[in-house]
């Protein structure tokens, strides 16, 4: 058995321009790991730059105070999916989408490398598929063989696309980064995290002197789980979701690469004209089907069958499981044309661009994209107006897990079924600190624009507007002095204001107090004072949506 | 050779350690108090002001003339104290804005600290707006690493229940780093504030506790007068070269500031407060806290029965 060689070349020669099997399955696994760490990295730069200790002349001469330096957008950028989606319904092209040409192109030379070697959701999968799987020999086989299946993933592919044309855009429920962001920012992390700061406030609380100085031990796992219990709205289900997606490896490899993942539907689209081809040596083959059980995308490696350019992941492990040598990757120059088209199936097209057409105008029966309808739909400060917002937010949760203060949440029913998942802000969770830009600065498709804090305060960007409920507040309703809300009002002059009244208490006894009243023309709906407010739960002080600026409709004062 | 476990008796131990571990947190009642110490007699103490007239004063050189005017830092620090200093960083607030301990006087309080052989220098405030965001736009940031002082990021394992022992507060989730030390400093800023009509050295103790301390307001006076009590400062430094005058305590507008240049150190809280009092026109006599604290014996507003000293750059 001699090794294996990828020819870079044509011709038969045995010299030069080889690579061995092996080597190229370590090259794949060395880039594998290499973007899963890179995606890794990346989310947890998410957040508030943790240098507090910087040098304060620098921080505040510009209009920025605080930036995300890391390009934490990058796997976005460099997904095509995101690309297209925002082109085709928001008629944006989004920031850095070059990348996502750049893949496209070498997409077209090279298959779909894109999801062997760099996915990161494709590397999970492909180290659960790959250890400990679930079948054995035979069964591995037959479960490797193509299935008609697999069209499901180019009718979710034209779904969401149709779905885009339609001014929808759901691809981010759907796309593998979205996925795994939101997965992984919103559920794994915060999961772990609540965790482990059970345990080490257990531990600080302790009479035990050591425990007590291991709970210390908390500051080097803070800068990653954060400082506070960060909680998310639905993030059971979108943990629960992301744990049955990997659960899938175990009926087939790669259950979602195979057959659901949209992002891998386009570019086998794209791979139609790879010049990258498995090519194969009938005469060598003995049938031993090595290269089929070994198949990570169901492409039908094995001699004697039309390999499927387009369902093939670039594992490179047919080619290294063969033990005759009867199967290699070359380039072929000559005829792209001969690569077997990718099977669709007029059906899956069909229903696709169906069920393209009725989401969007059923997703937009509960939302407000043509009425102003729920009032706790408060969008992160940049916001589009909501009609655009739905044609560019991803819903991968970029904006959530930078959040300082884990104020933005997913929506679960605010935004109507068009909106699953988009951004909203929940006042009593947290509180839209006053000169903050990040949500701006990392939203990959700019469906919360780009602002600086200059802008931010001057301008001013409304996301909301306060009232007061006077039966709930304590000095409206005779239970005593507050002043917690104007306390904290941001803005100068505080949107917060004082009349100073007399109020009988529960004992009917009269006595002056301070009546705090909300100024709606200086009121931003930072949501501070609804926050902080003393009654828990449901406070006195609520922020709703009327008078966010972006929005005509959405509008109290003339 | 090693005797390996089975699964059965690890799941047995591991029971038996978190379970240890809980009771062990049981058994930590809150109520475990700090030692009181007794409240210093009013009229012993002694207040310093310090002004910076001349243009372009060093506000590090008026600090270091004010702890010399009072005896020097060695009399407050000795050699291998673990210092607290409570600035009031609530807000991410630029320092010009006049809501946060302007960071050049705690620059100069933590050197004057370390000069005097203090083995660590902490800065600890359970702030109002995000810690990481307001440590970093109030420059308190740059000041920790500029001068190795520990900057504690505020954290909820941090907290824990004690006695408070005052006469309206009894037991208040209190930040532990401001007790776990052997001399506190409290470095507050002069600002308007919309009940207790302003914010000194009193009320920065507000900034001291956690738990629901929102609806420490509905007494406001004799709450932060009972923190007061309880955290018993080494000495206060009340940071007035700039004040916010209006629009307290979160201003935002350099329209809300004004320079008084002024500096007042004193041993005693109320001392302290009632002379920043009068930067701002306000009669002494007519805030809560001022006269509580004057009530219960936590200091004397009459300025006259102290050691009084002016010191002017």
């Amino acid at each position: 058995m001699g090794p294996r060689y990828l020819g870079f070349i044509k011709t038969q020669s045995k010299k030069g321009g080889y690579l061995k099997a092996r080597h190229l399955i370590w090259i794949r696994r060395a880039s594998q790991a290499f973007f899963l760490l890179l995606f890794l990295f990346l989310l947890i730069e998410s957040r508030l730059p943790q240098d507090v200790f910087v040098e304060y002349s620098l921080a505040l001469s510009s209009a920025q105070e605080l930036s995300i330096e890391r390009p934490v957008r990058f796997f976005f950028q460099l997904d095509p999916l995101v690309l297209l989606s925002s082109l085709l319904s928001g008629h944006h092209l989004i920031k850095g989408f070059w990348w996502a040409i750049g893949l496209l192109v070498v997409t077209l030379f090279l298959g779909r490398f894109f999801c062997g070697f760099i996915c990161p959701l494709g590397t999970i999968h492909h180290v659960v598929s790959w250890v400990k799987p679930t079948l054995k020999g035979e069964q591995m086989v037959r479960a490797n063989q193509k299935s008609p299946s697999q069209r499901v993933k180019y009718f979710l592919l034209i779904t969401v696309l149709t779905g885009t044309l339609m001014s929808v855009n759901f691809t981010g429920l759907m796309d593998p980064i979205s996925i795994l962001f939101r997965s992984i920012a919103l559920a794994i992390i915060p999961g772990l995290g609540t965790g482990a700061k059970e345990v080490f406030e257990l531990m600080a609380g302790s009479d035990v002197k050591i425990l007590n100085l291991l709970a210390y031990g908390e500051v080097l796992l803070s800068p990653v789980f954060g400082y506070t219990y960060e909680v998310f709205k639905t993030a059971w289900f979108i943990g629960l979701l992301f744990l049955a997606i990997l659960f899938l490896n175990r009926i087939r490899p790669r259950f979602w690469c195979r057959f659901l993942c949209p992002l891998g539907a386009l570019l086998g689209i794209f791979s139609r004209f790879t010049i990258l081809t498995l090519v194969k040596d009938r005469e060598k083959c003995t049938g031993c089907n090595a290269c089929t059980k070994s198949c990570q995308g169901a492409a039908e490696p094995e001699p004697g069958k039309e390999w499927q350019s387009a369902e093939c992941l670039m594992c490179f492990n047919c080619f290294d499981s063969c033990p005759e040598d009867a199967l290699s990757f070359r380039f072929r120059w000559s005829s792209p044309l001969s690569n077997k088209k990718p099977d669709m199936g007029r059906r899956a097209v069909l229903a696709g661009i169906l069920a393209g057409v009725s989401l969007p105008l059923l997703g937009r029966l509960d939302g407000q994209a043509h009425k102003v309808s729920n009032p706790s739909l408060i969008r992160p400060p940049g916001s589009l107006a909501e009609k655009n917002f739905l044609t560019l937010c991803q819903r991968c949760g970029l904006c959530m897990k930078v959040c300082p203060t884990n104020v933005i949440n997913p929506t679960l029913t605010e935004a109507g079924m068009a909106g699953f998942w988009t951004p909203h802000l929940i006042m009593t969770q947290g509180y839209c600190e006053y000169s903050c830009t990040l949500c701006g600065d990392v939203c990959p498709t700019g469906a919360i624009a780009e602002f600086s804090a200059k802008e931010k305060i001057e301008r001013p960007i409304k996301i909301g507007s306060a009232y007061i409920e006077r039966g709930r507040c304590l000095p409206w309703s005779g239970n005593g002095p507050c002043i917690v809300c104007e306390e904290h009002c941001p803005t100068s002059p505080k949107a917060i204001y004082f009349r100073k009244g007399i109020v009988a208490g529960p004992d009917g006894k009269e006595s002056p107090v301070q009546l705090p009243y909300v100024d709606l023309k200086t009121c931003v709906g930072c949501g501070i004072c609804e926050y902080k407010c003393p009654v828990k739960g449901l406070p006195a002080i609520r922020v709703i949506s009327a008078g966010e600026s972006r929005s005509m409709e959405n509008q109290i004062l003339l | 050779m090693k005797k390996l476990i089975t699964r059965r008796t690890a799941v047995k131990r591991l029971f038996q350690i978190s379970g240890a571990m809980a009771f062990s947190a049981l058994t930590d009642c809150p109520l475990r108090g700090t030692e009181k110490v007794l409240a210093q007699k009013p009229g012993t103490g002694f207040i310093v002001e310090g002004l910076g007239q001349k243009e372009g004063y060093s506000v590090k050189e008026l600090t270091k003339k004010i702890f010399d005017a009072a005896g020097g830092t060695a009399r407050f620090i000795s050699r291998g104290d673990v210092v607290v200093i409570k600035p009031n960083v609530s807000w991410a607030r630029r320092p010009e804005l006049a809501a946060t301990t302007n960071p050049q006087v705690l620059e100069a309080v933590i050197e004057l600290c370390y000069e005097c052989g203090a083995k660590k220098v902490r800065i600890a405030d359970y702030t109002i707006n995000d810690a990481r965001r307001c440590f970093a736009i109030t420059g308190v940031g740059s000041v920790a690493k500029k001068t190795d002082a520990d900057l504690v990021i505020p954290r909820s394992s941090l907290m824990r229940k004690m006695k408070i022992h005052g006469h309206r507060l009894e037991i208040w989730p209190v930040f532990i780093p401001l007790v776990e030390a052997d001399k506190v400093i409290n470095l507050p800023i002069a600002k308007d504030h919309g009940l207790s009509t302003l914010t000194l050295g009193i009320k920065n103790w507000i900034g001291g506790v956690g738990g629901r301390r929102y609806a420490l307001h509905q007494d406001i006076h004799q709450t932060i007068v009972d923190l007061a009590q309880f955290f018993k400062p080494t000495v206060t430094l009340i940071d007035a070269t700039r004040i916010m005058v209006t629009n307290g305590p979160s201003g935002g507008n350099l329209s809300d500031v004004a320079e008084k240049n002024t500096l007042i150190l004193s041993d005693d809280q109320v001392a302290a407060d009632a002379a920043a009092a009068k930067l701002f026109g306000v009669n002494p006599a007519n805030l809560g806290f001022i006269e509580l604290g004057e009530k219960w014996g936590l200091g004397t507003s009459d300025l006259l029965k102290l050691n009084r000293k002016k010191v002017v750059i």
